[in-house]
């Protein structure tokens, strides 16, 4: 198995160990927290952001989806002669999907619920209807958790919202190679890989380009368990 | 119309099993699981099956459950109700099943009229899909079918939006306000520009064909 595991990148086993007896941590030379520290902080940064979506949906959201039925009830209990209240009801129940739409788009922009309940591959493919051209995505069922997932969503998500209609067809290929995602942008101008870069250097994430005619290859390599 | 009801969320269950009351059907059991709702219905028959997507058991439990349904009681029809309207799941749910199944969002069948025709078209076998996905399948048609599908005209677009929902001929005309002899015009047409081959007989497989062609990736995943 190749093991691509970046030099920063401390070892899974070294990085916080359960089995170290309190006040153990050696003095006599320095502890790289700097690292540990960050990955940490991203992590916490899109597990709060997952929770945040997920307390979207299981309580605003689902309060005001359960308004709509009951006011149905209301207005069936109407009598013939009340067609104005029946229609501010057919009016009310329209502007609670509309509010439902909006709190779904903000739910997106968090953390996608597609992401968090069926992996990469669905939530970039449902995405290709916001991508100005041609998208095909291929991605293992596997799932690599809430951080990985989100970095890599938002660092792909955001590169190919940047794309001009009328350029050439985008492949975007998810792949594991040994401890490493692989995640590679074919068909983007290489211009695009700082807006990956962003996303994904907080998980350790490096990102190589290869420039061809007219456009050419970003590849993240982001660590993972 | 005989119902039964699975929903994890109290709330939206309590709400819906009023407005199926007020509408006039007869719900036989309401339960907050799918493994439940397989006990009551092996005791309860009933026409139609009323299931949230995202419940136990497991994350998809509904689509679990639909599919220990459709083997158990093969001529029960299906209701998914979803928050969320994704053609991922919209492809997941017509693996279960292409006829006497549907696939709406929660708030969008919130009056008697509405809930009572989504019941009624899939009690008569057809395929009933959230219109706000339809439209979304008709206006982003994936990679390849792009061009195609921007060779429709405006009105031949609002012919396959309806027919993404699931509307058969006499449906189409009666929202479009022509007559059906109009749709059928409109249908060959469109399956002429698609390059489909039209099946005419058969409604269901109609509304799988125009489905199959505006999410052509999935079937590749």
């Amino acid at each position: 198995m190749v093991m691509c595991t970046p030099a920063q990148w401390p070892d899974d086993g070294g990085a916080a160990d359960p089995e170290r007896p309190a006040g153990s941590v050696p003095s006599s030379r320095p502890v790289d927290l700097g690292s540990v520290g960050t990955r940490q902080a991203v992590r916490d940064h899109w597990l709060r952001r997952l929770g945040l979506q997920r307390r979207l949906h299981d309580g605003a959201s689902l309060q005001i989806s359960a308004l709509v039925p009951r006011l149905g009830v209301v207005r069936k209990q109407l009598s013939d002669d009340e067609d104005g209240v029946r229609l501010s009801i057919d009016d009310l129940q329209d502007q609670l999907h509309t509010v439902l739409q909006e709190l779904r788009e903000v739910s997106r922009e968090i953390y996608p619920p597609l992401l968090d309940q069926a992996g990469l591959g669905p939530a970039l493919c449902e995405f290709a209807d916001r991508v100005a051209v041609p998208l095909r995505v291929v991605a293992p069922a596997e799932r690599f958790g809430p951080e990985v997932e989100g970095a890599v969503y938002f660092a792909v998500t955001q590169c190919l919202a940047l794309l001009e209609a009328g350029g050439p067809p985008v492949e975007v290929v998810v792949r594991r190679e040994g401890k490493v995602l692989v995640v590679s942008l074919d068909g983007v101008p290489a211009r695009h890989a700082v807006q990956v870069l962003s996303q994904v250097q907080g998980l350790g994430g490096q990102v190589g380009v290869a420039e061809g005619p007219g456009s050419g290859t970003i590849t993240v390599r982001i660590p993972c368990a | 119309m005989r119902v039964a009801l699975a929903e994890d969320g109290a709330l939206f269950r309590e709400g819906l099993l009023m407005l199926l009351e007020a509408a006039g059907h007869e719900v036989v059991g309401s339960t907050a699981d799918g493994d439940a709702l397989v006990e009551l219905l092996d005791t309860e028959p009933a026409d139609v099956a009323i299931l949230d997507i995202r419940m136990p058991p497991g994350p998809d439990g509904g689509l679990v459950t639909a599919e220990r349904l459709r083997a158990l009681h093969a001529d029960m029809g299906l209701l998914f109700l979803s928050h969320y309207a994704e053609s991922h799941y919209l492809m997941r749910i017509l693996q279960i099943g292409t006829e006497a199944i549907g696939y709406r969002l929660k708030e969008k069948v919130g009056s008697v009229d509405v809930l009572s025709d989504t019941l009624a078209r899939i009690r008569a076998g057809e395929i009933v899909i959230e219109p706000v996905l339809a439209k979304r399948l008709v206006e982003h048609p994936r990679g390849e079918r792009k061009g195609a599908v921007e060779s429709l005209s405006p009105r031949e677009l609002d012919v396959l939006r309806l027919m993404a929902e699931g509307r058969s001929n006499n449906g189409i005309a009666a929202q479009l306000f022509v007559t059906p002899k109009a749709v059928e015009k409109h249908i060959a047409s469109i399956f002429g520009k698609l390059r489909l081959a039209e099946d005419a007989t058969e409604h269901h497989r109609r509304v799988l064909a125009v489905l199959t062609y505006l999410r052509a990736q999935r079937d590749e995943d």
